[in-house]
């Protein structure tokens, strides 16, 4: 059995006994019982390593156990669900991601929730960006060149994703209207599954993440030609950026952002948000999220409500001119 | 010279993982597990691997597959002591050990035919060992040459590699692999995002849960058969003296060892192979060459238990190198290490070794370290093990299922997958009832997505012309290869052959 769950079972027994000990709660200042943070992905991945950071932070600045609870599934919709669920009295907030909010609604129209109706934006926790990398063998040095190249021989080049709908492919789907592309889009599960491919030239190239992309980067194994984000990223401070290297205003990036249910009320919200702004200017925190390849950006509860409805309208666009439907 | 450099540099890294406290600890917890279910009769090791697998997910990924590979070739040394003492298979590939050990137990030669069969695994073992470590590098450069179709025929080589070397009926297996790769279907398209045989539940649109068919048709099936198991059998767990075999056995049985360690590792490489399979060829081989031995085959024969009980620790050893190489699993407990390395997010494949250079040598070196481990732990702790096949299974059994039961639910912290469980529990007895394998259909299981996937790429890639299958030369050979596997098995002389193979040993 795992620690952490044997903890988190103990941690749900304390809150149960709190509940019952405690005078009602609408009495007590916020929070007066552990925090639930529900993280709609598999332990281990970008969005899990995050909130165990983020939880493990704001537990001390808050004085309150935040507990994560992975609800994985469904490409996030499950632990979605889930929160958009749950009673409004900020005990339960959410860890989402471009996918579970503005992508999946763009994507499905049958989304057991409303990524705007049932939520209400906390804090905007950081943004991931990808990196452009090619084919050791494909002719080109820069971005300039792949463009060319891609223009010179319509349909005959391959980029691969992380599947259907996925940031990797909507970002290769966004490159090829940017320049008016030709490229067939072959998805993998996982893009660390099509770099073999990527190496011996089958496919041409790949929006990879940085940071799973770093190890063959540094290994001389692939072509760096940009990343998607119009600041350089720390990890690789050499590589440019697309903008830079001559595809203007290019920018495709994850963000990851606290949600709450919608009818939370607003100080609880407002008390969330200024504890997240906190754990967000330690150092060592900024740190551990450089290190994933992620920047953290803070802000006021409407920064993230702008991002999310931006990415919305720009993904929806991207599927629709690309014709990605899921039936 | 530099290839044995390079070789002695990575198993020194390995050795440097593999002897940590903790992941000693970890390989001895793996074997000492695995030498306790292959004691315990009906319980095999693709069960406890499967019951284990949520337990693992809090450990380091490197302990946990040193762990898992533990109770796997852990399984094979126990089962072994049970076919000698109670004419029991402790686990499948234990089944020919039964002929001629259980006999010499029964002529007063017990200890002797115990200490055969551990000092046979261990040599089996280091050389099993070498070989993977020796072939995992430059099979792995290999795979680099591997593209989608490459992927896609060496699968189709695998399943019917499954169906030509199944033990059972050829038609259960061929249903089974087909009923495997059905249920693999389920969930979301890869290619098209589009949800498949989910019914609008949103649980099932990642598919079924490996977990949950390999606990449910292994776990929970096989425990719950088990209860119909009648008690009372001639054993000879108080009898054991004499460990040490006579200078004339050693003489005797070490070529029989060699064989065995030979043709298992073989036989472990190719897909459908295995620990089981390897036994049979074993002793097959052994009878054949022996000439009027004394005493006969089936009568206490010390090469009987050699031979077999060496090529089943050879092959369960060899079979980690398709996988460790081209993250292709050849037989059902390997499909089980993919998930566990996929719940880990470790994409198994050639990979492995370049992005994990520690946890795949400390795995390889962790595999010696568990032999040696064996054979220490086994002679001396006989006593112990027999006495554990006295625990009644009232009491041990339902513990079992509720542990199985709370390591599923905590997977994903959800009751549904509690559920499919359970639902495959029930299918699997009756598979059991209906004598079909449930081995197949766990690898049609796990190739039949991958398969389709890489069918699918290797046609977008090649702009939907199949031919690509015939040009690429690895790709044809593999096809040419699984041909000629299906015109063996289908000639007359062949089948007839197999059949009576099976049946004589088996009965």
């Amino acid at each position: 059995m795992s620690i952490r769950r044997i903890l988190a079972a103990l941690a749900a027994l304390a809150a149960l006994a709190a509940a019952f000990a405690a005078p009602p709660a609408a009495a007590q200042a916020y929070p007066a019982k552990p925090v639930r943070l529900v993280i709609p992905f598999p332990p281990g991945g970008a969005t899990d390593i995050f909130g165990r950071v983020l939880a493990q932070r704001l537990s001390e600045i808050v004085g309150q156990q935040v507990v994560v609870e992975n609800r994985p599934g469904a490409g996030g919709t499950i632990g979605s669900e889930l929160a958009a669920k749950a009673a409004p009295d900020g005990y339960t907030i959410l860890l989402a991601t471009t996918s579970t909010h503005s992508i999946g609604p763009a994507l499905n129209p049958k989304m057991p929730y409303d990524a705007k109706r049932d939520f209400a934006p906390v804090a905007h926790l950081a943004d991931a960006t990808n990196i452009l990398i090619a084919s050791p063998s494909l002719p080109v040095a820069n971005l300039r060149e792949l463009i060319a190249h891609a223009r010179a021989n319509p349909g005959r080049l391959n980029y691969a994703s992380s599947g259907n709908g996925t940031i990797v492919h909507l970002t290769g789907e966004q490159f090829k209207a940017a320049t008016g592309t030709f490229v067939v889009h072959i998805p993998y599960k996982g893009t660390a599954l099509a770099v073999p491919d990527l190496i011996s030239g089958q496919i041409a190239f790949i929006f990879d993440n940085i940071a799973s992309a770093l190890p063959h980067i540094k290994g001389g194994k692939v072509k760096t030609l940009g990343i998607s984000a119009l600041k350089r990223s720390p990890l690789v401070p050499d590589i440019p950026t697309m903008d830079e290297a001559g595809l203007k205003g290019f920018e495709s990036n994850t963000y990851f952002g606290v949600f709450a249910p919608a009818g939370t009320p607003p100080p609880v919200i407002q008390r969330l948000n200024t504890d997240i702004n906190r754990a967000l200017a330690a150092a060592d925190f900024r740190e551990r999220l450089a290190a994933l390849g992620a920047e953290p950006v803070g802000g006021p509860p409407e920064q993230l409500a702008r991002v999310v409805e931006r990415d919305t309208v720009k993904y929806a666009a991207v599927i629709k001119r690309a014709g990605i439907k899921p039936d | 010279m530099d290839a044995f450099n390079t070789l002695v540099a990575n198993l020194g890294i390995g050795f440097g993982v593999a002897f940590t406290f903790q992941n000693l600890i970890y390989c001895f917890v793996g074997c000492l597990l695995g030498t306790l279910i292959g004691v315990l009769p009906g319980i095999g090791p693709i069960a406890t691997i499967a019951m284990l697998l949520p337990a693992t997910y809090a450990l380091p990924p490197v302990a946990a597959l040193i762990m898992l590979a533990g109770i796997y070739y852990g399984a094979q040394y126990g089962g072994s002591t049970t076919a000698i003492l109670v004419n029991l298979p402790g686990e499948s590939s234990s089944v020919v050990t039964m002929l001629d050990g259980y006999q010499m137990a029964r002529k007063g030669r017990a200890g002797v035919a115990l200490s055969t069969a551990a000092l046979g695994s261990f040599i089996a073992g280091c050389v099993g060992t070498l070989i993977l470590a020796a072939f995992a590098a430059p099979l792995a450069e290999l795979a680099f040459k591997f593209g989608p179709a490459e992927y896609f025929s060496l699968m189709v080589l695998g399943l019917i590699g499954a169906v030509v070397l199944a033990s059972g009926s050829l038609i259960k297996a061929i249903g089974m692999i087909i009923l495997g790769l059905l249920l693999g279907l389920v969930g979301t398209d890869v290619n098209t995002g589009v949800s498949r045989f989910a019914f609008g539940i949103p649980e099932l649109s990642d598919g079924i849960g490996f977990i949950s068919v390999a606990m449910g048709v292994f776990g929970f099936a096989e425990i719950i058969s088990n209860v119909d198991m009648k008690g009372a059998r001639e054993t000879f767990t108080n009898k054991i003296t004499n460990l040490f075999p006579r200078w004339k056995d050693i003489k005797e049985c070490l070529p029989a060892i060699l064989r065995g360690t030979g043709i298992g590792s073989l036989l472990g490489i190719l897909p459908g192979g295995g620990a089981l399979l390897a036994a049979f060829a074993s002793y097959t081989i052994e009878k054949k060459l022996a000439k009027n031995p004394d005493p006969p085959f089936g009568q206490g024969q010390i090469r009987g238990v050699a031979g077999p009980e060496s090529a089943n620790n050879a092959g369960a050893q060899t079979s980690f190198i398709p996988l460790l190489t081209l993250g292709i699993p050849p037989n059902a407990v390997m499909a089980l290490m993919v998930g566990a390395m996929t719940i880990h997010n470790i994409q198994p494949g050639p990979q492995v070794m370049t992005s994990n250079p520690q946890l795949f040598w400390g795995m390889i070196a962790s595999m010696w370290l568990g032999n040696l481990m064996l054979v220490i732990l086994n002679l001396p702790l006989i006593g112990m093990w027999v006495q554990l096949l006295k625990v009644p299974y009232r009491i041990l059994y339902p513990a079992i299922l509720m542990f199985c039961c709370i390591g599923v639910f905590s997977v994903n912290n959800n009751s549904f997958d509690v559920l499919i469980t359970v639902l495959f529990g029930v299918l699997g007895i009756v598979f059991l009832r209906f004598g079909c394998e449930a081995a197949p259909l766990l690898l049609g299981f796990i190739l039949g997505p991958m398969m389709e996937e890489n069918l699918r790429r290797a046609m977008l890639l090649s702009r939907g012309d199949p031919s690509v299958f015939l040009t690429r030369p690895l790709s044809l050979t593999m096809l040419l290869m699984a041909l000629a596997m299906v015109v063996i098995i289908s000639l007359p002389a062949i089948s007839k052959k197999r059949e009576e193979t099976f049946q004589e040993e088996a009965g």
